[in-house]
């Protein structure tokens, strides 16, 4: 165990190949305002509660817009642009207001019959929400905060326990 | 084409054995020929790969990884072949080949996954050894297939050999179909994996789950300990090589105990082309060698040669081997070189949920799962389908994911998917395939890879014995998984393409008879007897046992064979 201590902490000192979370590019003027609308979004789906942030606070638009770029096909981009402007115009029709305006409460509303119907209706706009949701969650939840905080993270268990009691209030182990 | 250690620079390139490729089974060779006394060179394609040094996401945090573990998509783009092993990924990406890097013909679909390194796949294999049972060996011979020149009982002290260096967990189970070995500390299994063991046992008599065993230190001794060896962490970031040690790869346990000797000699981005005959003595004289990166050719010699390139690339190093008294390939005086090629069959998979059991959870990350024994034509033939097949299990509780398709958006959805769901089951198989004459792989006539090699054609697929084989684990599983209380079975045949399973077999089988077999009983070719091939192309038949441990424990007792043959003077 001592041993093993001793090699991490030595290793910890190591450089990685890759970026960090931090060294994420910034995104272009026209993304800002994109980014804005899905940290509220991310807000909304995965708010502040007590002892973790909320999702738009560890930049879940920033991380969407860069996964939608890096990791799916170009033709992605438009469904999630799709999915957007559709919340959007929800939010016009049902409240008659801008999203921006909407409080927290009307914007729960909001999402939650926009997820029911895109879940009925046609693959392409399901597969718009599905994108942007399991992003948003996938972004949280990998999150320094969202690991740490949202989740339990255990970097070095030291040890695999078959059978533990799950207490009222224990939260699942982050990967 | 006679190739004498009269080359210039002869007596500087000469060792007393040559091994080539430093994965799991070359690993193997080098160690045990150092410590036998023999000045070794290990031949190895790949970079040099350092422990611990060299992995770099060893200790990456999720938030490290700017893609969060996921591939660009410009690499799932490039990569059609490699991107489908589920092991690939942004922080193992640097330890697989890419797809346009060692390019092969695909006679018939097949996913070559290869790791070109100090180390080769010994960094990203999975890890589960279990032994091969008697049945295994005995098995093929009573179906009417080519048989095993060796049985269990040959092999035994063997695998009990590299059982104890490389560290493998385990229950002694007592089981005849999954032979005990030599165990560090069992894993233990969680609540419902607990239920699903009794609950099938009782259900099925016969159908034993036991837990996987895996080459990890739960234990370690003060063997492991000297190699710098340490205890497993339960991270589970295996793949990404481990700075503790704690699993077996040859970079941790087998090259740095060759190194102790001082006899060895590791020599990275060395592209064996070929092995050279001297028809004078009718013994290999040494191997031509093309410079990874300058493509300058040397030439090596040596008294044993040690094929461990993996499968495939062993088959095709023999076939490039020709000569006036090998034309067709080295030791391939039947045509039998390259044929009878095999794999696992992976096929088929179940998920499940299991009600209940809210209460219980787990904790730490293990690094392998429970498993049954095959229980299918054992002892004798039952069924629809020629061999058998063993399942691997596991039973987790669904984590934040499931919030994707699971509707809801707020506090409470947050809080409810922060913690664990519902139990889920997975459940796997791993069928034997039976080689046959017409499954091989060739050299290409037309195509050469950047040094001038041959590429390779494969020509690799599966049978209705392998379809049949799928029907029955589907039905067994969903059975078995019915009556120990799941509830929303679901099977799937994925029809994968063969050698995903990465446990590709055959080519330079072995055997008693040279008519049948290419090499002989104790991994010597026929027809060339200092040459010895341990990896996966000496093997008959495939087993439903992943295969390394028992690459390991052949290697093993080949290089005591070849060190005994050099003393008696006969090679
Ligand atoms: C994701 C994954 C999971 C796996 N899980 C398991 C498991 O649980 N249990 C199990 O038993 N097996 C498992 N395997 C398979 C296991 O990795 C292989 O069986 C094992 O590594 C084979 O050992 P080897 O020495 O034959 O080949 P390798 O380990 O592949 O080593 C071969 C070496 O030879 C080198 N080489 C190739 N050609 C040349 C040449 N011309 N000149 C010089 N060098 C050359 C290569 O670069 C490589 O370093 C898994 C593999 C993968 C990828």
């Amino acid at each position: 165990m001592q041993q093993a201590a001793r090699l991490a902490a030595a290793y910890v000192g190591t450089q990685l190949p890759i970026a960090t979370w931090a060294a994420m590019p910034a995104s272009g003027a026209a993304d800002t305002e994109i980014e804005r609308l899905l940290d509220q979004i991310g807000d909304t789906i995965l708010p502040a509660t007590p002892g973790s942030p909320g999702a738009g606070e560890v930049g879940i638009g920033r991380f969407v817009l860069y996964l939608t770029a890096e990791c799916h096909p170009p033709e992605t981009a438009a469904t999630l642009h799709e999915a957007l402007a559709g919340i959007r115009r929800q939010a016009s029709r049902r409240f008659s207001r801008d999203w921006s305006t909407l409080a927290t409460g009307e914007r729960e509303v909001l999402l939650a019959d926009y997820e029911r119907e895109a879940l009925a209706a046609t693959p392409e706009r399901k597969t718009g929400w599905l994108h942007l949701k399991g992003l948003i969650l996938l972004g949280y939840f990998t999150s320094e905060a969202g690991a740490t905080r949202a989740l339990r993270y255990d970097p070095v268990p030291g040890a695999y326990r078959g059978v533990v009691p799950l207490l009222p209030g224990d939260r699942s182990w982050a990967p | 084409m006679a190739s004498h250690p009269t080359t210039p620079g002869a007596r500087t390139h000469t060792y007393d054995a040559i091994v080539i490729g430093s994965g799991i089974s070359g690993g193997w060779a080098a160690k045990e020929l150092c410590e036998l006394g023999l000045r070794t060179l290990v031949l190895e394609r790949g970079r040099d790969v350092q422990h611990p040094g060299d992995y770099p996401t060893a200790l990456a945090n999720p938030w490290d990884m700017p893609h969060r573990g996921r591939l660009p998509h410009e690499v799932v783009r490039a990569n059609p072949i490699v991107k489908r092993c589920y092991a690939f990924d942004e922080a193992t990406a640097h330890f697989f080949v890419k797809d346009a890097e060692h390019p092969y013909v695909q006679e018939k679909p097949f996913d070559w996954i290869r790791g070109y390194q100090v180390g080769g796949k010994s960094l990203i294999w999975a890890r589960q050894t279990q032994r091969w049972s008697r049945f295994e060996f005995e098995g093929p011979a009573r179906d009417g297939l080519a048989g095993w020149p060796i049985a269990y009982d040959d092999l035994a002290p063997w695998y009990a050999h590299v059982e104890r260096l490389a560290g493998i967990s385990g229950n002694r189970d007592g089981l005849e179909e999954l032979p005990d070995g030599e165990f560090q500390p069992p894993w233990e299994m969680n609540e419902v994996e607990r239920v699903l063991q009794s609950r099938i046992g009782a259900a099925f008599p016969g159908r034993r789950v036991v837990q996987g065993r895996c080459a990890h230190l739960t234990a370690p001794a003060a063997q492991h300990l000297a190699l710098g060896r340490s205890q497993c962490q339960a991270r589970h970031l295996c793949y990404r090589g481990c700075p503790f040690g704690a699993y077996f790869s040859s970079n941790s346990a087998t090259l740095p105990a060759a190194a102790q000797t001082g006899r060895l000699t590791v020599r990275p981005h060395s592209v064996v082309e070929s092995i050279l005959h001297d028809d004078a003595t009718g013994r290999a004289a040494g191997v031509r060698v093309v410079d990874a990166h300058s493509r300058q050719v040397t030439e090596f010699f040596a008294r044993v040669i040690f094929v461990n390139a993996s499968c495939l690339n062993t088959n095709l190093i023999l076939l490039n081997s020709r000569s006036k008294r090998f034309p067709g390939g080295l030791g391939n005086d039947h045509g039998l070189l390259g044929r009878y090629i095999a794999f696992h069959n992976y096929r088929g998979s179940l998920t499940a949920e299991m009600e209940g059991f809210g209460g219980s959870y787990y904790s730490g990350r293990r690094p392998t799962m429970p498993m049954m024994p095959s229980f299918r034509n054992v002892r004798r033939q039952e069924t629809d389908f020629q061999r058998g097949y063993m399942v691997f299990f596991t039973a987790y509780r669904r984590d934040w994911n499931r919030g994707v398709d699971e509707p809801g958006v707020g506090a409470g959805f947050k809080e409810r998917i922060a913690r664990p769901g519902p139990w889920e089951i997975f459940m796997m198989m791993q069928g034997e395939t039976v080689p046959r004459h017409e499954h091989h792989v060739r050299l290409a006539e037309d195509r050469r890879d950047a040094w001038g090699i041959p590429q390779l054609v494969t020509s690799v697929g599966y049978t209705p014995n392998d379809d049949h084989m799928v029907r029955d684990f589907l039905a067994q599983g969903e059975e078995m998984l019915a009556r120990a209380g799941a509830k929303r079975i679901h099977g799937t045949d994925d029809h994968r393409n063969p050698g995903l399973d990465i446990h590709e077999m055959g080519g330079a089988r072995m055997g008693r008879e040279p008519r049948h077999s290419v090499v002989n009983a104790t991994n010597q070719l026929h027809a060339c007897p200092n040459v010895f091939v341990t990896d996966g192309a000496c093997m008959p038949s495939t087993g439903v046992q992943n295969p390394s441990l028992t690459y390991m424990a052949l290697t093993a007792r080949a290089a005591h064979h070849a060190v005994a043959e050099l003393k008696k003077g006969s090679l």
